[in-house]
C-alpha cells in the first residue's frame, strides 16, 4: 500500500484513469458520478504530484444570446435593411431606409460597414443602392446566419464549433466559420463566442506504479467538530493545510481611549511615588481658582476674554471659616501677616464669589492643602479644566491638567528639582532641564523642558515652584509647599504623533480603533 | 505673552563681554527669557514723523502709521514688488526701507519689565556675567521743572490721580534709539499700565516748550489742542469720538466730564492722558531732550513705569543726564524717585528653602550679581537688602530667594528627593471607573472622550426632551453649540455614530465622564457626578443585548441590576416597550437602558439600529456610602 494518503475524489481519479488513453473532465465526473469542480481539483493535485498528466486543448464555444425562440425567428439587422431597399427599387436615402425598415438613422449607419463586407449593398453618395447580388428572401444564407439558425435548433442552444461544423454537414448548408465570426463581430445581439479549455487527463507511469501498489482514501477537512472527535473520526482525516501567508479580516479589541491611557500612566506614576489623589469640582468660585492662589482680582487671566464664567449657579458662598476669607484679602490688600507688600488695591469679595470653570487643577491641590494644612503629605489631582480659547489645532476649551504637590517641613527647592526629575523619568523622558519661569502663585519659579526626539527639539512639559507664603499662609501652612502642573493632552498628541489636539476628542472610530496599545 | 526682538548688536555692544551667539541665547535662558532665537527684521520707516516699522517675516507694512496717523498704502520708495506705479510712488511714498536689523527673538517677561529693552537687559546680564555686581548708580540732577497738579484729578471723580515726571537731557537720539524707546513704551503700556489703564505714559521734546511750569489738570470736553498726527486742534470730545487713538482708549475716561490735560502754565498741551499727546511736542530725530510723565490710579505702579523707563534711557544712552522734575501739590515731592526698596532677608530661610548650603558672604555675593545692594548694617542672620528702584516684582523676601536661585543657576542646584515616607491612595470614584472601563473593553468596547460643553438646544433635540432645568449655563460661551455643561453622556455617543457612518459596523463604543448638575447644597451651588454610558450601532441588536451588558457592567462593579419600564413620554428617545429604568436597591432611579426610537435615528441620519445605556457611578464624592446608588437625574 501507498504511504501516501488520498482524498477519496483522488482515489476515485486513479482508480478511473488509464495510461495512453486521455479523458476529458466532464465524462470523467459523469462517469464517477463527482462534482467537476471536485474532480478537476482532485485531477490538478494530483497531476501536481506527477501522478496524472494533464494535456489542454483550446476549443471555442458558441451559444446564443438570445431565447431559441428569438433565434429560430431571426432576422438581422442588414437583412432588413436589404428588404427595405429591394421594396423601394433598391435605393434610398439613410433616413428612407431607416424608415422604411423601422430601424432608427443610427443604426442603419452602424451596420453600413458589415453591409458593404456582405456585398449586399453600399453607399452612393447619400444614398444606399442594393447590390444585384444582394438576396432579399430565404433562405438566409450568410454563414452568421445558418450559425444562429443552426444553434437555435440544438436543444441546449450552445455548440462547438465542432458540432456546428457537424450540424452544417447534416442540414447540408455551407457553413464558413471564419467568414460568420468575421460577419458577427464581438458585440453582435445573438452569439458570444467563448474561448475554452478541454482538459484530457491520463494516468502517469507513476500514477499506474502507485495505483498497483495500491491506494487508500482519507477524507480531508478544514474545520474539526465535536461529532469527528466523538466518534474518533478524527483518526482517518487529514486537514486541509492553510495558506498561512493568506490575510485574514483584522479584528480589534475593545480599547481604552489613548488620552485615557496617558492620563492612567501619569496617576500610576503619582500613586507609585507615594502622592493621594484629590478631586476639586468643575465649577469653581473665583476665591478658590483665583484668591486662594494670590491671583490679582485684576488679573488679565481673570477676564472674561480668557475664563469661562458661569451664569448659572452665578455666585458661590465663601468657605463658612470666614476667618480664612478675611487672612486671603487682607494678604491681597496689603500682605496681611505674611510680610508681603500685597496687591495695594481693595480686594472685592464679589469677585470671589463669582463661579467660574475651573481654569486649573491647581484648584484641586490648593482646597486639598486648606482641609490638612499640617502634613506632611503628597497629593495630586487630575481634571478637565476650561479656558476660553478659541479651538484650533493647538488649542481647545477644555483639556487635561495634572497637579502635584508636596507639603513637608524639610522639601526645598532642591528637592522640587529631585522630584520633578523623578517623575518626568517615570513617564520616559531622561533628557530634560530646568529654567527660571514666572507663574503668579509659585516663588521660586521653574519651567520644565524636556528632549523630544522625534522633533529634535526641546518642549516645554509644565510649569512648578514653591507656593508663595502669601498663597499658604493664609490657609496656616508653615512649611513649603511643591507645586508643579503638566497638561496632558499635549502629552498625549506627543506620544500618539498626533499634530492636531482636536483629534483627540473627534472620536474617530479607525483612529481609537487602530491606534497602538504600546505607542 | 507679546514677542519683542531686542537688537543684538545693541545688546552685546552693552554687554562688556564677547559673547557668542550660543553663549548670548544661554545666559538670556538662565535669567528666565523664554528665547524664540535669532531673526533678521525687515524695517521701513514713515517718511513723514521718522517711525520705524519693524516687519518679521511675510508681514506686511502697516497701512495707517500708528504715529502720526498718515496713510502709508501708498508704495515703499524701494519699491520691493507691488504694482503701485513709480510715477505716484515719486510723490507720495510713505515709507523708506532701512536695512534688515538682527534681534534676539523672545516672549516679553512681564514680570521683568525692567529687561524689555536692549539697555535694562543689558543692565541685569552685565550682573549675571559678573562684568558690573550691585547696585547700578543714577544721578539726578536739581530740577528745574514744576508741576502743580490741580486738586481736580485727585478728586473723587477723578481716575488718575497720580502723575511722575522726568526730565532727559543730553540724549542723541536716532531712528533705532526712537524705535527702542517707542517699544518700551509700548510694552511698559502692555505689561504694567494693562493696556493704559494702570500706567500711561507721555513722552515729549523738551524743546518744544519754553515754559518750565507745568500743571497737570482737567479740562471739559470742549477744551481743544491739536493732537498727535492731527493737522488742526480738536475738542476733547471729538479727538475721542474720532481720533483713532482717542476711540481705543475712551472707554479709560467713560462715565467722566471733565479730562485729563498736562499743559504748561502758559497754556501749550502736552498731552491728554491716558489718549494722547500733543502734535506739537512730538520727539523727532534730533530731539536732545525728552519730558517724560506717567499718570494712572497707583501711585506705586506709576512711579515704577517712570523708574524703569528713565533708568533704561540712561542704560541706552550713556551720555544721557536724568534731571528731576518737582511736585506742587499737597505734598511737594521731586520723581523720579529711585530710593531704594529695604527688604530683609534671612540668610538661614534662603538655604533652607532653596535645599542648598548658603553662607552671608555667597547670598550677598548673589544678590549683587542680581544688581541688588546689601545694606552695611545687615548681620550675619538677615541681610537687609536694597532693591532697585526699578524692580517691580519684589513683594516679600520669597522674590529675592528666588534672585538668590537664578544668580546661582538652576542647573547647578542638586536634584534630592523629600526623604518622608507618604503612601499612594487613589479616589474609589476613580478606582470604579477603572474598574468599568476594564469591563466595557472587555467587552470589546471601544473608549471614546468627548468635549464636555453642549447646547440645551443639540441635546435636548437629540434626546427629544425639554432643556434640562438642572445644567449648569455659561455665562460666556465662545460659541452657541457649547453653552452648557453637559447632563448626559448619551448625545455624544450618538453623534459619534453620526460621524462615523463610513466605519464598518457593529460599532461598540463608551464613555466615563462627569456629568454636571446644579446642587444647592454645595459650595458652587453645583456638582459633578459620574457616568458611565454605553452603546452599540448594528444591523441586528436590540433591549435583549443592552440588558445583558448592561446586567454584566453593573454585576461586576458588584450591584444587582432592577429594572422598570420607562412609561409615556418619560424618554422619548427610546422606542416605546423597549426602554428601562435601572433602579437602584432604594428605589432611586441610577440609570437607563434600550433601544432609541427611530424617530431618533431618523434625526441623526443614522441607517442601523442603536441601543444605549448609561449609569451614575455611586461615590462621586468618594464619601463612605459608595453602594448608594445617586439619583439619576438627567433624563428624568
Amino acid at each position: 500500500m501507498s504511504e501516501r494518503a488520498f482524498s477519496p475524489e483522488q482515489v476515485a481519479v486513479l482508480r478511473a484513469l488509464e495510461p495512453q488513453r486521455p479523458q476529458r473532465v466532464p465524462e470523467l465526473a459523469t462517469r464517477l458520478s463527482l462534482d467537476q469542480a471536485k474532480v478537476a481539483a482532485a485531477a490538478m493535485s494530483l497531476t501536481q504530484d506527477g501522478l496524472v498528466s494533464l494535456r489542454e486543448e483550446p476549443y471555442r464555444e458558441w451559444s446564443l444570446r438570445a431565447s431559441r425562440e428569438d433565434a429560430a425567428e431571426a432576422v438581422i439587422l442588414e437583412r432588413r435593411i436589404v428588404r427595405a431597399l429591394a421594396a423601394h427599387e433598391g435605393r434610398g436615402s439613410l433616413a428612407e431606409v431607416a424608415m422604411w425598415s423601422g430601424l432608427d438613422a443610427k443604426e442603419v449607419g452602424q451596420a453600413l460597414r458589415v453591409l458593404a463586407l456582405r456585398g449586399w449593398a453600399r453607399k452612393e453618395g447619400a444614398a444606399l443602392v442594393l447590390e444585384p447580388t444582394a438576396s432579399s428572401g430565404d433562405p438566409m444564407h450568410d454563414p452568421d446566419e445558418s450559425a444562429i439558425t443552426l444553434l437555435a435548433a440544438n436543444s441546449g442552444g450552445r455548440m462547438t464549433e465542432d458540432e456546428l461544423a457537424l450540424a452544417a454537414r447534416g442540414a447540408q448548408r455551407e457553413l464558413d466559420l471564419d467568414r460568420a465570426r468575421t460577419l458577427l463581430g464581438p458585440k453582435n445581439a445573438w452569439i458570444e463566442i467563448r474561448e475554452k479549455t478541454h482538459r484530457w487527463l491520463s494516468l502517469t507511469e507513476e500514477g499506474l506504479a502507485t495505483r498497483a501498489a495500491g491506494v487508500e482514501s482519507v477524507r480531508e477537512v478544514s474545520q474539526l467538530t465535536p461529532e469527528m472527535l466523538a466518534t474518533g473520526e478524527w483518526r482517518s482525516i487529514r486537514f486541509k493545510p492553510y495558506d498561512v501567508q493568506l490575510a485574514t479580516e483584522p479584528v480589534y479589541p475593545g480599547k481604552r481611549h489613548p488620552l485615557q491611557r496617558v492620563i492612567e500612566d501619569v496617576r500610576r506614576a503619582f500613586l507609585d511615588m507615594g502622592f493621594a489623589e484629590h478631586a476639586s469640582p468643575w465649577v469653581e468660585s473665583g476665591f478658590w481658582d483665583f484668591d486662594a492662589l494670590f491671583q490679582p482680582q485684576d488679573h488679565p487671566a481673570r477676564e472674561m476674554q480668557d475664563t469661562f464664567y458661569v451664569a448659572r449657579p452665578r455666585r458661590a458662598t465663601l468657605p463658612c471659616d470666614e476667618a480664612l476669607v478675611d487672612r486671603v484679602r487682607s494678604t491681597h490688600e496689603n500682605g496681611g501677616a505674611t510680610g508681603s507688600l500685597g496687591w495695594g488695591t481693595p480686594w472685592d469679595r464679589a469677585k470671589a464669589e463669582q463661579n467660574v470653570l475651573r481654569t486649573h487643577t491647581t484648584a484641586a491641590t490648593i482646597r486639598a492643602l486648606r482641609d490638612d494644612p499640617k502634613g506632611p503629605r503628597k497629593v495630586f489631582s487630575i481634571g478637565r479644566v476650561f479656558r476660553r480659547e478659541t479651538i484650533d489645532f493647538k488649542h481647545l476649551p477644555i483639556f487635561f491638567q495634572v497637579d502635584g504637590i508636596i507639603l513637608d517641613e524639610r522639601a526645598s527647592f532642591s528637592s522640587l528639582l529631585g522630584t520633578l526629575g523623578a517623575f518626568y523619568e517615570r513617564m520616559g523622558f531622561s533628557k530634560y532641564y530646568f529654567r527660571p519661569d514666572f507663574f503668579p502663585y509659585t516663588e521660586p519659579s521653574v519651567g520644565v523642558y524636556i528632549w523630544y526626539e522625534e522633533r529634535k527639539d526641546w518642549i516645554e512639559m509644565g510649569g512648578a515652584g514653591i507656593f508663595r507664603p502669601e498663597v499658604t499662609e493664609p490657609l496656616g501652612c508653615t512649611a513649603p509647599v511643591l507645586a508643579w502642573g503638566l497638561g496632558l493632552d499635549r502629552l498625549a498628541m506627543l506620544k500618539y504623533g498626533r499634530g492636531d489636539i482636536r483629534d483627540l476628542y473627534w472620536s474617530e472610530l479607525d483612529w481609537l480603533q487602530g491606534a497602538p496599545s504600546c505607542p | 505673552m507679546p514677542v519683542i526682538g531686542i537688537p543684538t548688536g545693541e545688546l552685546k555692544s552693552r554687554l562688556g563681554r564677547e559673547l557668542t551667539s550660543e553663549q548670548l541665547l544661554e545666559v538670556l535662558g538662565s535669567v528666565g527669557c523664554d528665547v524664540d532665537g535669532y531673526a533678521l527684521l525687515r524695517r521701513v520707516q514713515c517718511t513723514r514723523c521718522s517711525a520705524v516699522f519693524e516687519l518679521a517675516g511675510k508681514e506686511e507694512p502697516p497701512v495707517v502709521c500708528d504715529r502720526c496717523q498718515s496713510d502709508l498704502r501708498a508704495s515703499t520708495s524701494t519699491s520691493t514688488s507691488t504694482s503701485a506705479s513709480a510715477s505716484t510712488s515719486a510723490s507720495t511714498s510713505a515709507l523708506r526701507e532701512l536695512p534688515p536689523l538682527e534681534v534676539v527673538r523672545m516672549e516679553l517677561l512681564a514680570v521683568r519689565p525692567d529687561m524689555f529693552d536692549p539697555g535694562g537687559l543689558a543692565r541685569a546680564l552685565r550682573g549675571i556675567l559678573e562684568v558690573e555686581t550691585g547696585p547700578a548708580t543714577y544721578e539726578i540732577l536739581e530740577p528745574l521743572h514744576t508741576v502743580r497738579v490741580d486738586p481736580s484729578v485727585r478728586d473723587e471723580r477723578s481716575f488718575r490721580p497720580h502723575i511722575a515726571c522726568a526730565v532727559i537731557e543730553s540724549i542723541t537720539l536716532d531712528d533705532d534709539r526712537i524705535k527702542i524707546l517707542m517699544k518700551l513704551q509700548e510694552n511698559l503700556h502692555w505689561a504694567l499700565g494693562r493696556d493704559r489703564k494702570h500706567a500711561s505714559i507721555g513722552v515729549y521734546d523738551l524743546d518744544s516748550f519754553a515754559s518750565t511750569e507745568l500743571e497737570y489738570t482737567t479740562e471739559p470736553p470742549d477744551y481743544a489742542f491739536r493732537p498727535l498726527g492731527g493737522a488742526t486742534s480738536s475738542t476733547l470730545a471729538n479727538i475721542l469720538s474720532e481720533h483713532p487713538k482717542g476711540r481705543a482708549y475712551a472707554h479709560l475716561l467713560a462715565g467722566f466730564d471733565r479730562y485729563p490735560i498736562l499743559r504748561t502754565r502758559d497754556g501749550r498741551v502736552l498731552s491728554m492722558p491716558p489718549v494722547i499727546n500733543s502734535e506739537e511736542t512730538k520727539v523727532h530725530q534730533g530731539t536732545r531732550g525728552l519730558f517724560i510723565d506717567v499718570t494712572g490710579p497707583s501711585a506705586r505702579v506709576v512711579d515704577r513705569a517712570l523708574n524703569i523707563l528713565a533708568t533704561s534711557l540712561l542704560e541706552l544712552d550713556l551720555g544721557a543726564r536724568l534731571r528731576g522734575v518737582k511736585f506742587v501739590a499737597a505734598v511737594e515731592r521731586v520723581t523720579p524717585d529711585l530710593t531704594v526698596q529695604r527688604v530683609k532677608l534671612s540668610v538661614e530661610k534662603t538655604g533652607r528653602l532653596l535645599g542648598l548650603d548658603l553662607d552671608t558672604a555667597s547670598v550677598e555675593m548673589l544678590l549683587r550679581k542680581m544688581r541688588h545692594g546689601i545694606s552695611t548694617s545687615s548681620d550675619a542672620a538677615s541681610l537687609e537688602v536694597l532693591v532697585p528702584a526699578y524692580r517691580n516684582d519684589i513683594l516679600h523676601e520669597r522674590d529675592l530667594m528666588e534672585d538668590v536661585a537664578i544668580a546661582y543657576g538652576y542647573d547647578r542646584i542638586p536634584r534630592t528627593l523629600v526623604p518622608t515616607m507618604t503612601v499612594g491612595r487613589e479616589l474609589p470614584i476613580e478606582a470604579r471607573s477603572n474598574r468599568a472601563r476594564e469591563v466595557l473593553v472587555g467587552l470589546g468596547f471601544l473608549e471614546v472622550m468627548s468635549l464636555v460643553l453642549e447646547s440645551p438646544e443639540s441635546s435636548a433635540q437629540l434626546l427629544g426632551l425639554p432643556d434640562h432645568p438642572e445644567s449648569v449655563l455659561l455665562e460666556n460661551p465662545i460659541s452657541v453649540d457649547q453653552t452648557q455643561l453637559r447632563t448626559s453622556l448619551l448625545p455624544g455617543l450618538l453623534e459619534t455614530f453620526a460621524r462615523n457612518r463610513h466605519h464598518a459596523l457593529p460599532q461598540s463604543i463608551f464613555e466615563v465622564s462627569d456629568v454636571t448638575f446644579l446642587e444647592s447644597t454645595t459650595e458652587t451651588g453645583a456638582r459633578e457626578e459620574r457616568h458611565v454610558s454605553l452603546a452599540q450601532i448594528a444591523p441586528k441588536v436590540g433591549f435583549a443585548e443592552i440588558r445583558a451588558w448592561g446586567e454584566a457592567l453593573v454585576r461586576e462593579l458588584g450591584w444587582p441590576l432592577a429594572l422598570r419600564p420607562t412609561q409615556g413620554a418619560e424618554a422619548p428617545f427610546l422606542t416605546p416597550g423597549r426602554g428601562a429604568w435601572v433602579v437602584a436597591p432604594d428605589g432611586s432611579i441610577a440609570g437607563i437602558l434600550g433601544e432609541v426610537a427611530p424617530t431618533t435615528l431618523d434625526r441623526l441620519g443614522l441607517g442601523n439600529p442603536v441601543v444605549v445605556a448609561e449609569f451614575a457611578l455611586p461615590g462621586a464624592d468618594g464619601g463612605p456610602d459608595a453602594t448608594a446608588l445617586r439619583s439619576f437625574s438627567p433624563l428624568r
